[in-house]
């Protein structure tokens, strides 16, 4: 009898129990998939949507603004990419102009972004100051600096680079085509770009080394671990993970480069082949020309390029355990 | 506007697209290959009752612009009580798309458009053929350069208020300092050494020794490039940019090299005029851009100068066109809107209009009036340009001064491309490589949409 009633008892409770974790389970079963969905859900619209589009475009001949209906052509637009001698040239002289930049700038950049951390970490009277001068170039809007530099590049005695130069050479120094001269345009827009965003990166850099535990430094200085030698055995491996970020953030915003160069060069009177880069041209192709098939073909080779070059730095960086 | 130095929201909005361009290139093209409308749409225009609200499109210009245009909506609305006017603005880079955008039946009755885009918007079926609907005395008062913006395989689909010129700006002053005669009529025109010669007798007088602005501010790799530099050298040294709808065999050609190649010898005469203020601070003598500079430049007082630009062999020429009015496709209200546009071409609408923009009149009778570019008025040399209008690149002689920019729905190649390759000599490329380059992009492109034939 008692142990029937224990019996029920247990059932009593175990029933409602059961219940109550079906209910649970199948709560589990959609609250995964329920949760991503958003994500998912712009990932679909705003990536991959696009992505199939511009894959299924790049097989047509479209014309923007053409009552002409699509043509079907195969891989003529791939074709044209790499095998007519004009295109195939512009192409590869953008993704050179691409690499150049970005081989030039991940490193400098990274590694300027971190010195620049490092100096402003320091507890001195008057660093919110020297930090607010570094951070302003991030502040303003591009287009607005790009009024500026184009004046501190500009060719002739009345651009502030070629006066500060004559200035300094004692008037040796004859004035120079910053953006016009082709061995000096690219040099120009990479040196605008790292003032522009050197402190974006600074910021992010700065954050982790105030997360550095201090003990590590005092016990290293115990261990009479100089300076350069704390710098080299606490500091870096401390933000290790953070510098790798910053280099492949860098990396893709050096790849996607648009900006500096629509503003630097095309509003002065600069050979746009000089520093062209593949997004500049695709946006020329498909918008300036309206030619949307052939700069759908730029952009899925481009997007493959791209997805080789994260694929190969994740691999790296994870070898070396990092994120 | 023939050209418009880039606004800032233009290029935001470039900026932005970039950001964005992967999405932003799939989604505007995603209409692609499934929904094209199938072009000419033929006239579905009906005359209707000549009364009831009329819908009217323009491009949200310059605030005196706006002001002009309503008050002579306003004053046309008082005219008469049978016709309305509903008019809608809008941004001035968004408008081309709204046009391109717009299902045959949402488009306006009257609408505004910048003359290279006619063509376009022909080839789609955007527009309607104005004879029936303008009256006859509209239609013989528009300038010849006008017209010829405005025709597009031999029918008229617009009329037009104001019209631009280009010219080389001088400083009275700095020219007489240096002991240069300057030409005041087209005819003697410098020609293209003679003008190296002025130049190197300028360089002494001006502070930084750099006599000439070519406005290179608004950059030569796009319109301003097309239509303004390259065009009028192109034009003037007997050359074209296309010549039976080919590019190869016109735009590359001798002419045009030797042409192309003297304007880049130019540029160490140059100043960069990165600032805009060259020529009204004095820093040059010469400067070649358009008439709309004249509310800026007129600071100078009687030492501003018009110049015709300089002679490449056949005589100087200038581009011209810009906005122009014409009818959508589909209108069911054709007599009403030509009676707007009738109104619209009147003296004293274009009077106002012209008054608040500084422009030169698009109609005969109104440039004849002109207090600025009329007969003995300060700008008319400008005026008298206007009115020896060539037509298009192919009807060049000697003799007519002002040319239309090719009128083709492949324009938007044409001059990205023209342009592109004037920047390019310019920075020291070979000529003939840099324009065989860019005829090739052309005709490839036109044998991509068979020729942009209808």
């Amino acid at each position: 009898m008692t142990t029937q009633t224990q019996t029920q008892q247990i059932q009593a409770t175990t029933v409602p129990a059961r219940r109550r974790s079906a209910a649970g389970l199948s709560g589990h079963r959609f609250a995964g998939p329920l949760f991503a969905s958003p994500a998912l859900l712009g990932l679909a619209i705003f990536l991959v949507a696009p992505f199939v589009l511009a894959l299924v475009l790049s097989f047509y001949r479209v014309q923007l603004n053409s009552p002409r209906p699509a043509r079907f052509v195969g891989f003529e637009q791939y074709s044209r990419l790499f095998t007519d001698p004009d295109l195939a040239a512009a192409f590869g002289n953008a993704l050179l102009n691409n690499f150049t930049f970005a081989l030039i700038v991940v490193p400098v950049q990274t590694v300027l972004a971190l010195a620049l951390a490092v100096l402003v970490n320091r507890k001195l009277r008057g660093m919110v100051i020297f930090r607010t001068f570094i951070f302003m170039p991030l502040v303003f809007p591009l287009a607005l600096t790009a009024v500026i530099w184009r004046l501190i590049y500009s060719r002739g005695d009345q651009g502030l680079l070629n006066a500060i130069l004559g200035l300094f050479s004692g008037g040796s120094f004859t004035s120079h085509d910053w953006l016009g001269d082709p061995s000096t345009a690219l040099g120009s827009i990479i040196v605008m770009s790292i003032w522009q965003s050197v402190s974006f990166q600074m910021i992010i850099v700065l954050a982790a080394l105030q997360s550095v535990p201090t003990e590590l430094y005092e016990a290293a200085s115990l261990d009479r671990a100089n300076k350069w030698a704390q710098f080299l055995n606490v500091t870096v491996p401390g933000i290790r993970n953070t510098l790798i970020f910053v280099a492949l953030i860098t990396t893709i915003f050096s790849f996607r480069l648009f900006d500096q160069v629509y503003l630097l060069s095309r509003s002065g009177s600069v050979d746009r082949a000089s520093t062209e880069t593949v997004m500049t041209q695709i946006i020329n192709t498909g918008f300036d020309n309206n030619n949307v098939g052939q700069a759908a073909a730029m952009t899925v080779i481009f997007m493959l390029i791209i997805t080789v070059i994260a694929i190969i730095q994740r691999a790296a960086a994870r070898q070396r355990g990092g994120v | 506007m023939m050209t418009i130095p880039k606004s800032p929201s233009r290029v935001r909005t470039l900026a932005a697209a970039a950001a964005v361009s992967i999405a932003a290139l799939a989604l505007t093209g995603c209409g692609g290959p499934e929904t094209r409308s199938t072009g000419s749409t033929g006239t579905a225009v009906a005359a209707g009752s000549g009364e009831g609200t009329i819908n009217v499109w323009a491009v949200d210009g310059q605030a005196a612009e706006n002001d002009a245009l309503k008050k002579i909506i306003s004053n046309f609305e008082s005219s008469q009580s049978k016709i309305k006017v509903n008019l809608k603005l809008f941004p001035s880079d968004q408008y081309t798309k709204a046009v391109n955008s717009a299902a045959p039946g949402g488009l306006p009755d009257v609408l505004d458009f910048d003359g290279p885009t006619l063509a376009s918007f022909v080839y789609n079926g955007k527009m309607a053929p104005l004879k029936g609907s303008v009256s006859d005395a509209t239609l013989s008062n528009q300038t010849d350069s006008i017209k010829s913006q405005n025709t597009v395989d031999d029918a008229v689909y617009g009329v037009g208020m104001m019209n631009a010129g280009l010219a080389l700006w001088g400083n009275k002053k700095l020219l007489d300092a240096a002991g240069v005669a300057y030409p005041t009529t087209p005819e003697r025109a410098w020609t293209a050494d003679e003008f190296t010669g002025v130049l190197d007798k300028l360089t002494t007088v001006v502070p930084g020794g750099k006599p000439l602005d070519l406005s290179e501010q608004y950059g030569f790799a796009g319109e301003w490039g097309t239509c303004c530099s390259a065009g009028p050298v192109i034009w003037s040294g007997g050359g074209t940019m296309l010549k039976d709808n080919k590019a190869s065999g016109a735009l590359d050609s001798d002419a045009n090299v030797k042409s192309l190649t003297q304007l880049a010898s130019w540029k160490k005469y140059t100043d960069p005029n990165a600032d805009g203020l060259a020529f009204t601070s004095g820093r040059v003598a010469l400067s070649w851009v358009g008439h709309w500079t004249y509310p800026t430049y007129k600071a100078l007082g009687s030492d501003l100068v018009s110049i015709p630009l300089p002679n490449f062999g056949k005589g100087t020429k200038t581009a011209s066109g810009t906005f122009a009015w014409g009818m959508g496709a589909t209108t069911k209200n054709g007599a009403a809107a030509g009676k707007f546009l009738d109104f619209l071409m009147s003296d004293d609408s274009v009077r106002t209009y012209t008054d608040a923009n500084g422009a030169p009149p698009a109609t005969k009778t109104a440039l004849a009036a002109s207090t600025l570019y009329g007969p003995g008025k300060q700008l008319q040399l400008l005026g008298d340009q206007l009115s020896k209008a060539c037509g298009t690149e192919n009807q060049i002689n000697d003799a007519c001064v002002s040319v239309t920019r090719p009128v083709t729905a492949g324009y938007p190649v044409v001059t990205d491309q023209v342009g592109k390759a004037e920047a390019a000599i310019y920075a020291g490329k070979d000529a003939k490589e840099a324009l065989a380059a860019a005829a090739r992009a052309i005709d490839q492109n036109f044998a991509d949409n068979d020729g942009y034939k209808k």
